[in-house]
């Protein structure tokens, strides 16, 4: 933490001392830089020196395994990985549905120390990826708003950016997801568009598309900037600020990326086919309008080319807006897909994909979130904001927008406070910048223009000794404020720390849990571990067969195939909502009728989560209502989501919950057999009741492993033959005469012949009548 | 090619018209486009969306040992939940910061007196610490263990 606030203290008295030596000036910049990249490191590392070198949570789990994949059989290999192991029976094919960027980069890395002979495992590289990515992040922002502003604001943007919790609450050690390197790819790719724009040069525009390639293949919002380039270069045309440099950046840009971005496997031709890109190509179309205009106007600079511009514009616009509604009518492109219609229409996920609602990270953001992952860059932001409005050029006015956008995503989901911190943390920087400017500043310039006053006295006398009494007033007054300017900077200092002293504790606090790996703490301060996926998923794969098929609830998928190694029916990368709504339903069904659909998918076990012992509230049961939701979806004839409520509407497990909830399966699944959890025995901690249905037997299933805290509960299902026949104890056995047997015969055939019977008796005779014989006896 | 154009201007008379841009038309200037953005910044930190996905009530509330039931302004312990009004109130503190440090800009104008220049910056700064440390106290209460341990 110490490293932050030298850092910014030493950024913050740069500007006014060392203005005129560019040696100084870039010895601080690159000190500054380095000690952000530090700082921003060291402070991603809590979960790696609490826990262990692990990797985090879910998602990460399928990335490092298919990390491994790559690294063990080669690239093309990897492209062409049809994984069985995943949605069973229907498999995925990984190669062609997975963002690759991620596992390149972390596979040149390896190759590349592996050149060099440093012997370092995947698992390493993916853990520290992110952190190491984070302080490229800095650098791409520094690049950024000096491009923006000033190298002052850069380099706070830089040391804000690095330890800003919004942005590292997904780039913490072990979270290895494709968002840690597409934040950087992100920031890249605008820096070098804002570059290209200014100059106007090919070269940069193929550097931007390059980035944008780059970015393409690392994570799916890379739609944001497809959408956000075009919208800036529409509202310079609407502003009147076309030229040349804009016309060349863009529709190099625009060419190059779009074949770039064609050749990862995943995107294919989505970006001439969907109507997230058609914004793309639809101001690349009035682009080549106006500049076609502009090109004849050139031609005969006579006439009345003001309106006839403006009106041409305005029917290349609508134009082109007609035949992308024509195109999308016709059936020729994709309309919105339902994850990005929901930006929108922010109630249509609600209502239409309760599999996107019920993920936690796609809820809308909350007041305290903003200030959770901003802090006081919160605050500065819109006076950052307002500097750029104020003095608006064409870079600015990308800034603004991306403000903009980046502010209304962000509130719709909480996932998208990701794309908002770069830009906070860009518009803090400049507004801090200003601020410091303005503090600092003002010490030395009087002094510089008394001096350069005195200087330039010498020459003219007579002229300037009017302008001196005009200007006497101005440098005495700041004078006063001398106490007022350190007092100001104090204060701003104060804020600086308090800010980097919240950071560091959100990170540290809120987003450095393996989740892999639960901590409690006990009353006196000592730890306890709890390792129990890792134990339930060490037993999956020692003890079951190497096929052997689980189910569990879709958020488990990718870490039963990365830790477990077995095939799972659902995971996280929730394509297939069908597959989905049926284990769902299994879930919600009673036993026997679960049963007919475990049977149908070859289940073999089944594997729920259940915290109610330790008081762990992500389980199962607090999940189990958006597995009814996601189930009603596809069955709403066998599901209503109504019937697992009490009559007044509240969503209990104690005894006063409905007769459906008690007799689901996930229900009894999470509490057969369960005596813990404190004073009564089997009092449910989570939910603070005591569970209204116990001492039930479970007749399709048998409990295999249940780990040491209860949290991981594994199942068998039982081959129809092991319930079929139960099992009789001696003394209730009764025998089968012979008169039954005759009875038996008496229904089954129809007119009782000799013939019939003498022929019955013919193919078994000996041993019926020894079986009877023996028994009888 | 120039007689080929003239033909339909034999018969046709070019009309004299002039199109003129609607004088209501004018780019917005800088302080209504800030204004305008600092609103929706203000109804978006608030968490508005979430107001109206959500809908949690205005006011959530309690019941005490004495079976009276007490408002409680902010939702305790969840980082993704909130009220109406406790997200109004701390965007509302949000703004003000953000205006504190505009003011503070202001100051800096050099044809402003010396004592308004005193007052705007005693301004600016009783706006960013108001809104600075309440915002703090409003986290504290809606996680009590906020920076502690």
């Amino acid at each position: 933490m110490t490293q932050t606030t030298t850092a910014r203290q030493g950024n913050g008295s740069d500007k006014g001392i060392f203005s005129n030596t560019a040696g100084f000036s870039t010895l601080i910049t690159v000190t500054v830089l380095s000690l952000a990249w530090l700082a921003g490191f060291a402070s991603r590392l809590f979960a790696v020196i609490r826990f262990e070198s692990i990797i985090h949570e879910f998602d990460p789990w399928f990335n490092y395994r298919s990390t491994a994949y790559m690294v063990e059989h080669g690239f093309y290999n990897f492209l062409n990985w049809f994984d069985e192991r995943a949605w069973y029976p229907l498999g995925r094919i990984v190669g062609g549905t997975v963002y690759p960027g991620l596992m390149i980069t972390s596979g040149t890395i390896h190759w590349i120390l592996h050149t060099l002979n440093i012997p370092i495992h995947i698992r390493d590289i993916c853990v520290f990826l992110a952190p190491v990515f984070s302080g490229l992040t800095a650098i791409a922002t520094y690049l950024l708003t000096s491009e923006l502003w000033s190298r002052g604001a850069g380099l706070f943007a830089a040391c804000f950016i690095a330890i800003v919790p919004g942005y590292s609450s997904r780039s913490v050690a072990g979270s290895y997801d494709n968002e840690g390197i597409a934040i950087f790819a992100l920031q890249f790719t605008y820096y070098l568009w804002l570059k290209s724009l200014k100059n106007g040069s090919v070269f940069w525009s193929i550097c931007t598309a390059l980035s944008y390639f780059y970015m393409v293949s690392a994570w799916g919002g890379y739609v944001f900037i497809i959408n956000l380039i075009p919208l800036h270069v529409f509202l310079l045309l609407i502003m009147g600020r076309f030229s040349q440099r804009l016309f060349v950046s863009y529709t190099v840009f625009y060419i190059v990326g779009l074949l770039m971005s064609m050749q990862i496997p995943f995107v294919g031709f989505q970006p001439i086919r969907t109507s997230e890109h058609m914004a793309a190509s639809g101001v690349f179309a009035l682009l080549m309008a106006i500049g076609a205009l502009k090109y004849l106007h050139s031609l005969n600079p006579k006439g009345q080319w003001k309106q006839l511009l403006i009106l041409g514009g305005l029917a290349a616009a609508g134009a082109v807006f007609l035949a992308v509604v024509l195109l999308t009518y016709a059936g020729v492109i994709a309309p919105w897909s339902g994850r990005f219609y929901s930006l929108w229409d922010t109630t249509y996920a609600k209502i239409h994909i309760p599999i996107i609602a019920s993920v936690s990270e796609h809820q809308p953001t909350t007041w305290s979130s903003f200030f959770f992952d901003l802090h006081v860059l919160v605050c500065t932001f819109p006076v950052g904001l307002w500097y750029c409005i104020k003095h608006i050029n064409d870079e600015r006015v990308f800034v603004a927008l991306y403000a903009l956008s980046a502010v209304y995503f962000a509130g719709v989901m909480v996932r998208l406070m990701l794309t908002l911190t770069p830009v906070v943390c860009v518009l803090a920087g400049i507004a801090f910048s200003i601020l410091c400017d303005l503090v600092l500043r003002e010490e030395e310039l009087p002094t510089q223009q008394d001096e350069t006053e005195e200087s330039k006295s010498l020459y003219d006398k007579a002229g300037k000794l009017k302008k001196r009494t005009h200007e006497q007033p101005a440098p005495v007054d700041p004078g006063l404020g001398m106490n007022v300017r350190s007092v100001t900077l104090i204060l701003i200092m104060i804020l600086l720390m308090l800010f980097s002293v919240h950071c560091t504790w959100a990170t540290s606090n809120a987003y450095s849990s393996p989740s892999i790996v639960l901590a409690s703490y006990g009353n006196d301060g000592t730890r306890k571990i709890l390792d129990d996926f890792r134990e339930a998923y060490g037993w999956l794969s020692q003890n079951t067969a190497e096929d052997a098929r689980v189910m569990s609830w879709w958020d488990y998928g990718y870490q039963i195939a990365g830790m477990g190694n077995r095939t799972t029916l659902v995971d996280n990368n929730t394509w297939n909502n069908s597959h989905i709504a049926l284990v769902g339903k299994a879930m919600a069904s009673n036993e026997s009728a679960a049963y007919d659909i475990m049977t149908m998918l070859d289940v073999d076990y089944v594997l729920v989560i259940f915290g109610g012992a330790i008081g762990y509230s992500g389980d199962d049961i607090n999940k189990f209502i958006w597995m009814v939701r996601i189930a009603e979806g596809e069955h709403p004839k066998d599901i209503h989501e109504a019937d697992y409520f009490t009559e007044r509407g509240e969503y209990r497990v104690d005894s006063e919950a409905s007769k459906t909830m008690l007799n689901c399966l996930m229900y009894k699944l999470s509490y057969y057999r369960y005596d813990s959890g404190g004073s009564p025995p089997g009092y449910d901690r989570t939910r603070g009741a005591l569970p209204g249905n116990r001492g039930f037997k479970l007749t399709y299933l048998e409990e295999a492993y249940t780990t040491e805290h209860w949290l991981v509960r594994i199942y068998r299902v039982k081959k129809p033959d092991e319930f079929n026949r139960p099992r009789l104890p001696l003394a209730k056995r009764t025998v089968p005469t012979s008169n039954t047997i005759s009875k038996k015969h008496a229904l089954g055939g129809g007119p009782m012949t000799t013939k019939r019977r003498k022929g019955m008796l013919k193919n078994k005779p000996t041993i019926v009548k020894g079986k009877k014989a023996v028994k009888l006896e | 090619m120039e007689a080929l154009f003239a033909i339909p201007f034999s018969v046709l008379e070019v009309p004299n018209i002039k199109i003129k841009k609607p004088t209501w038309l004018q780019p917005p200037s800088a302080m209504t486009t800030f204004s305008f953005v600092l609103l929706s910044y203000f109804l978006v930190t608030g968490g508005i969306i979430y107001d109206v996905i959500v809908e949690p009530p205005s006011v959530g509330s309690t019941t005490d040992e004495h079976g009276h039931s007490r408002p409680v302004a902010f939702m305790p312990n969840r980082v993704n939940g909130q009220y109406i009004m406790e997200g109004l109130a701390s965007s509302f503190l949000f703004s003000l910061g953000g205006l504190g440090f505009i003011i503070l800009d202001r100051t800096h104008n050099p044809s402003t007196p010396k004592l308004n220049r005193i007052l705007l910056i005693s301004v600016a700064f009783l706006c960013i610490l108001v809104s600075f440390f309440t915002t703090w106290i409003f986290m504290r209460m809606k996680l009590p263990g906020y920076l502690q341990n």
